[in-house]
């Protein structure tokens, strides 16, 4: 072992530019914003590398999909087939997937989603543009209705607890979140569409019908609420008795809360109590859960517009996903992952505006 | 306003200065295990300017009694029997014929409480002046100038730094400075009588000492009657002009502070005042009530404290005793108050 005397002076000396360069790092690190944003990017960039090679290991790819279209369909023979398929696509399936993947990163950085690979000239930021607006218009409205009437019934529940409208409110609530919303979808058509014919479903295909020309006007308006209806009474559904469960027992821990009693004890009215006291604590987490579950919006779409052929960005990932349209997948996933972490960003963010005990880190 | 309009008396059969006269109250809590007999005939005056302390082991009926001058008992609560009457301005109401928005203005601005173990008394997500502004606002109060004044002038009463606590979230004040803060609110609308439900147990001893000064000084300001609920004899005994020793939900014994730790005439009080160990006094001359409280679902026959009593006799085992006044305004409920009185003297000559 070496002797400690004579090296000591050079230990010392040795570490000093270093260490400030690292202080530098950490401080800059310790930033609120810079921090976020770091980590945000490095989520963002983890999940579209797993995401890429992920989807490359699926069974199958885009050429194959269009080759087993072509000779079940068409008759023609695997050569020819596959002669067809390579002439259409700008997609080499015998690429090493490294190679794709700095090419893909190396657009992207550029801002730039490529084109789809199954019809070519189409960008994918263009299909994107066209079919998000409509998910988040009728996942969003579902969500919205659900998250008032939730958080409304939960109260009631709260404050009626152990009443003949809890225990039924509580029933509905637990049959309705413990079904899939895919399964309510599927017992709608059938029993209200098919069985009863309270609607015709052939209609209601699409975001909006055919002979409508878009604008802002009311008949298009009425006509577009009219094809969102149905997805968005399953959004409802599927996720009412959540928020219900969730608003009850988060009201029912609040009104045992000493600052209850108190403003009781205050006289304050009743009404005062329920809105500043007792709905502005206890929706707190609510609030959380609902910019979270905004990140869930595409994800959770995807069954409910294919089910409804409601041609938005889920069924547009589900029919991408079954031409192992790789590009266009990627884009979506993007979409899906940005909009994950943005909605947990708004989350930390509405939860500090709104509770002033964690506002301290944010101020000054 | 005041002296603008000479009050008209509405036949009133309580004394002068009497603000709350509590007549044979009893109070029984539901439950699947039977009636819980939380409160039996108890009666009382308080008057005005008065502090009146509330006595007794955990479990007797402290906080039930005074939970029913601002009807805040739980639901299961049942008043059974008695009266509450309430007086201000030579008007009397019985509390309990109040209707619900009567109830709701009489809360507060007549009778103020604070809390056993309120540690959140504040809502978390407004401000501290927010909450004094929401109490006057409730009562009818919008004036915001006035309110602004009002509360600043109360922060500085309870030795708060006004600048400081008027913009401040509960969550950025200590414990101590809470307790403050409610004491403050408590008198914000000047009301007759304010309860304080154990107000400093959770508080370091300096802490407390400050607050009972807080107190007794706010208390000389605004000449406010207080009753107030303490484990601590000793601080019961510095707050009180007036104690009532609770034991099984019934008022044992009531008199003045001098009656009731220099002269009590009831065993359960000797045996509370024998219990607190003193520096003069030795380990082992500390004296324990023995026995448990008893079950206030089926109590014992009799005088309710027979079981536990180093007197008791047959008869206490048989009749209850009637609270019987001894000296003026000095009432005790015993069979056996000579004896009582004979091993106080006893004790005393021993200390
Ligand atoms: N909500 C309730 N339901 C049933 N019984 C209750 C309820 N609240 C209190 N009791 C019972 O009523 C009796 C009196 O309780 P109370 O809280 O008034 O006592 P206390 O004198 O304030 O006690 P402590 O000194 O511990 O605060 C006790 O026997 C208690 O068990
Ligand atoms: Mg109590």
């Amino acid at each position: 072992m070496a002797t400690h005397t004579p090296t000591a002076p050079a230990l010392e000396a040795a570490p000093v530019p270093s260490f400030h360069l690292l202080d530098y790092l950490r401080r800059f690190y310790a930033n609120y914003t810079v921090r976020t944003i770091f980590k945000a990017l490095v989520t963002i960039w983890a999940v579209i590398t797993f995401t890429f090679f992920l989807i490359r290991l699926m069974p199958g790819n885009p050429v194959e999909v269009y080759v087993d279209f072509l000779m079940n369909q068409q008759n023609m023979t695997y050569d020819e087939a596959y002669s067809r398929a390579a002439s259409q696509f700008r997609f080499d399936p015998d690429a090493s997937p490294v190679t794709q993947y700095v090419e893909y990163m190396g657009h992207l950085l550029q801002g730039d989603l490529g084109e789809s690979i199954t019809s070519s000239g189409t960008r994918v930021i263009d299909q994107i543009a066209r079919f998000l607006p409509w998910t988040i218009f009728s996942v969003g409205l579902g969500l919205l209705i659900s998250f008032t009437l939730g958080a409304t019934l939960g109260t009631i529940m709260a404050y009626k607890r152990n009443t003949f409208i809890d225990h039924t409110l509580s029933l509905i609530s637990s049959i309705l979140s413990a079904v899939p919303n895919y399964i309510w979808g599927l017992m709608i058509l059938i029993i209200f569409g098919v069985q009863l014919r309270w609607f015709n479903v052939g209609e209601l295909r699409g975001t909006y019908s055919p002979t409508m020309t878009p604008g802002f006007t009311l008949e298009f308006l009425g006509d577009v609420l009219k094809h969102a209806m149905l997805p968005v009474l399953v959004y409802v559904t599927g996720s009412i008795g959540g928020w219900m469960l969730n608003m009850r027992n988060s009201t029912i821990g609040t009104l045992g809360e000493d600052y209850v009693g108190v403003a009781r004890a205050r006289g304050l009215t009743s009404s005062r109590i329920l809105l500043a006291y007792v709905g502005r604590n206890a929706s707190l987490p609510m609030f959380t859960l609902l910019a979270i579950n905004i990140g869930f919006i595409i994800g959770g779409s995807v069954i409910i517009e294919e089910l409804f052929v409601y041609k938005g960005i889920g069924s547009f990932l589900y029919w991408s996903i079954s031409q192992r349209d790789y590009t266009s997948m990627q884009g979506v996933f993007l979409i899906i992952t940005i909009s994950v972490v943005v909605s947990n960003l708004m989350a930390d963010l509405l939860y500090s505006r709104l509770d002033p005990r964690v506002r301290v880190s944010g101020e000054k | 306003m005041i002296g603008a309009v000479k009050p008209t008396i509405v036949e009133n059969t309580m004394k002068n200065d009497v603000i709350l006269q509590v007549q044979d109250l009893s109070i029984v809590y539901q439950t699947p295990r039977g009636d819980v007999m939380a409160t039996t005939d108890v009666s009382f005056d308080l008057r005005k300017g008065e502090t009146m302390a509330l006595i007794g082991e955990s479990g007797s009926g402290k906080t039930t009694l005074s939970l029913s001058f601002i009807r805040m008992l739980p639901n299961s609560a049942r008043v059974t029997k008695g009266k509450i009457l309430y007086s201000r301005d030579g008007v009397t109401r019985d509390i309990l014929e109040m209707s619900d928005n009567e109830i709701r203005r009489f809360r507060w601005s007549d009778c103020a409480m604070v809390f056993q173990g309120a540690q959140n008394a504040f809502n978390p997500v407004l401000r501290v002046r927010q909450q004094f502004a929401d109490t006057a606002a409730a009562h009818g109060k919008t004036d915001k100038a006035w309110i602004k004044q009002r509360t600043l002038e109360l922060f500085k009463l309870v030795r708060l730094d006004p600048e400081r606590v008027y913009e401040a979230y509960p969550h950025e004040m200590s414990g101590g400075m809470r307790q403050r803060s409610l004491l403050a609110l408590g008198v914000l609308l000047d009301p007759q009588i304010v309860i304080l439900d154990e107000p400093t147990t959770a508080l370091d001893i300096l802490t407390q000492r400050a607050i009972i000064d807080v107190l007794k000084e706010m208390q000389q300001r605004l000449n406010f009657s207080i009753i107030f609920i303490s484990h601590d004899l000793a601080l019961a005994a510095e707050m009180a002009s007036r104690v009532a020793t609770v034991y099984a939900g019934e008022i044992v014994e009531e008199g003045s502070v001098e009656d009731i730790f220099y002269r009590h005439r009831h065993p359960y009080t000797l045996g509370l005042i024998r219990s607190v160990p003193r520096l003069s006094r030795q380990q082992d001359e500390l004296m324990s009530i023995p026995g448990e409280p008893p079950n206030l679902i089926t109590p014992p026959s009799g005088c309710k404290f027979h079981p536990r009593c180093m007197f008791a006799s047959d008869k206490c085992k048989v009749d209850p005793p009637p609270l019987v006044e001894y000296e003026p305004g000095h009432r005790a409920a015993c069979w056996h108050t000579d004896k009582v009185a004979a091993a106080r003297i006893a004790f005393a000559a021993q200390d």
